[in-house]
């Protein structure tokens, strides 16, 4: 399934996350997702909310003066068992599909483990994902 | 020399090379008709006061050859240094003139004490910038062995420093710090080299400075003054007594004036320096505004000269800053960012000295539209910035991006720079 996620460019210095994390909480967003890459100098933050809010916490970071962008991502339900990620990397692989990045969360009330790729291709991704 | 005999040669010199700049630059031919001045009129030192003045903007207006009072077939050496566009700044010599600046040179390292016998390591960078190839005639014209190692590749210095039995190091002080710090990281007892003189320029250094560099080095530590416009490093140096850097003042004509109303201040005064040179006849300089700010004092020095001491270099009239020895003018790193449709024109400039080195941190904020979620393409953009602003400037600056809004918008006069080093 393709999904939305909002980029946040955090610039290097102390609380930068915690402002961001501050401002989604403080109106009832929740962060179901996220990952933070940083290079030397600066860092971005992923950030997947629910699908009904996505559009409020974007507008909210980017009034607040936050470089933020809004982009999608696929997402994938894996099951929760030895090899299934395996199975799906390689389906992806075979295809020739190359991953930018992906991170992945568990939610305990789920037989799964839900995970999000950023491919280069992001079409036939989305489609070898619905088949697995 | 006395005074008197000192101001007497000083106009004798300042009426020929009036005349010479007058009848053979067209630039300053006009300058001083438009000015109402004529050499006619400069009968003694004193009548300095009714010429016009030369700034840096003057030599970048006529890059490269537009300020040269010689034909080009009388000039032997070029140099040159960065301005504030990336357009550099040329500086013509002709073989008098050379002479005259090796001269002032071997004054400042007689001063020093050095001589015949002695091994002067060069780590001034040789090429355009005038450190390296100025230091280098000085040393030939006193006798001493010249040991040109230009700046850079640290531990190997340190080698042949040791092996050579070098007796003094010429280098901007800041890296002579970081070089007492890899001798002793490489096991060296700096006891046991024959290091005993140390000639420090190119940039403005404190008294603690000094201290630490005496101390661990086992060296006399001394100022050397001087820039690319009035010839290079020697326009005047310190002596034994460590209190004043002598200006070679029969070759170098030096005036403090008040920045703001351009009018000669009292002696003693502090205020912005400006120097004539006398005998420089490729390039002559006229009341050439150096920016920087000290003061004067004609007292007799207790070594015994006489020519005049300078103080302390206590800042800039204008915005430029020193780092590792290199200038950098704001208005720099301005243009350069105007060149990047990504970037907005905004920054901050921070500068500081960790570990006896300079940092030069550069805040910049991207455009909107151009903060992306792929993280290579900004590492990209920011190397392409750090590429362009060392290509320009000389030096690697650290960008750092930080979020869109956050650098000063004030228009006029936005604080631009901020230096945290102390020099006091």
């Amino acid at each position: 399934m393709l999904i939305r996620q909002i980029s946040v460019f955090l610039e290097n210095r102390q609380g930068m996350f915690a402002e961001i994390a501050r401002l989604l909480g403080n109106n009832g967003i929740n962060m179901k997702a996220f990952t933070v890459s940083e290079t030397e100098d600066f860092g971005i933050a992923r950030i997947i909310v629910e699908r009904s809010q996505i559009d409020r916490a974007f507008n909210l970071i980017k009034s607040n003066s936050y470089a933020v962008t809004m982009n999608q991502v696929v997402y994938l339900e894996c099951g929760n068992v030895p090899g299934a990620m395996a199975d799906a990397m390689e389906r992806l692989a075979a295809a020739g599909i190359s991953v930018e990045y992906m991170y992945a969360f568990a939610d305990s009330s789920s037989e799964y483990s839900r995970v999000i790729i950023r491919p280069d291709n992001i079409e036939l991704a989305n489609q070898i994902v619905q088949e697995l | 020399m006395s005074r008197d005999a000192m101001r007497e040669l000083q106009g004798e010199k300042l009426k020929r090379i009036v005349r010479h700049a007058y009848e053979n630059s067209p630039f300053y031919r006009t300058r001083f008709d438009e000015h109402g001045v004529h050499p006619d009129d400069i009968k003694s030192i004193d009548d300095i006061t009714r010429l016009p003045f030369t700034i840096k903007k003057d030599l970048r207006d006529n890059y490269p050859f537009g300020l040269m009072a010689v034909p080009m077939s009388d000039i032997i050496r070029l140099h040159a240094s960065s301005g504030t566009t990336g357009k550099p700044i040329v500086v013509g010599y002709t073989r008098q003139d050379l002479d005259n600046w090796s001269e002032a040179v071997a004054r400042c390292f007689t001063a020093f004490g050095l001589g015949k016998s002695d091994l002067v390591q060069i780590s001034y960078g040789y090429g355009l910038f005038t450190g390296g190839l100025g230091a280098h005639d000085g040393v030939q014209k006193i006798g001493a062995t010249v040991i040109p190692t230009s700046s850079g590749n640290t531990q190997k210095q340190i080698q042949l420093m040791q092996d050579f039995g070098s007796t003094a190091i010429a280098c901007t002080p800041s890296y002579a710090l970081y070089m007492a710090e890899t001798i002793r990281k490489m096991g060296i007892d700096a006891r046991n080299l024959k290091l005993r003189i140390g000639i420090f320029g190119a940039e403005p250094w404190t008294a603690e400075m000094r201290r630490e560099l005496q101390e661990q080095l086992g060296i006399k530590a001394y100022d050397i003054y001087g820039l690319t416009e009035i010839s290079g490093p020697g326009v005047g140096g310190e002596c034994e007594c460590q209190n004043g850097t002598h200006i070679w003042e029969d070759l170098f004509y030096p005036e403090i004036i008040d920045p703001v109303t351009l009018q000669p201040v009292e002696p003693g005064q502090k205020g912005e320096l400006v120097f004539t040179t006398l005998d420089k006849w490729g390039m002559p300089m006229i009341r050439y505004r150096t920016r920087d700010l000290t003061s004067l004092n004609y007292d007799i020095c207790d070594c015994g000269r006489t020519c005049v001491r300078m103080g302390k270099i206590l800042g800039r009239s204008d915005d430029m800053m020193i780092i590792r020895g290199v200038n950098v003018f704001p208005s720099q790193i301005e243009s350069i960012l105007l060149e990047f449709p990504e970037y907005e024109p905004y920054f901050l400039i921070e500068v500081d000295r960790v570990n006896n080195t300079d940092t030069f941190d550069i805040q910049v904020e991207v455009k909107p539209e151009f903060y992306t979620d792929q993280i290579n393409l900004l590492v990209r953009l920011r190397q392409r910035l750090t590429s362009r602003i060392q290509s320009v400037v000389g030096i690697q600056p650290n960008i750092r991006i930080v979020q869109p809004g956050t650098i000063e918008r004030s228009t006029g006069k936005a604080k631009r720079a901020i230096d945290h080093r102390k020099f006091e």
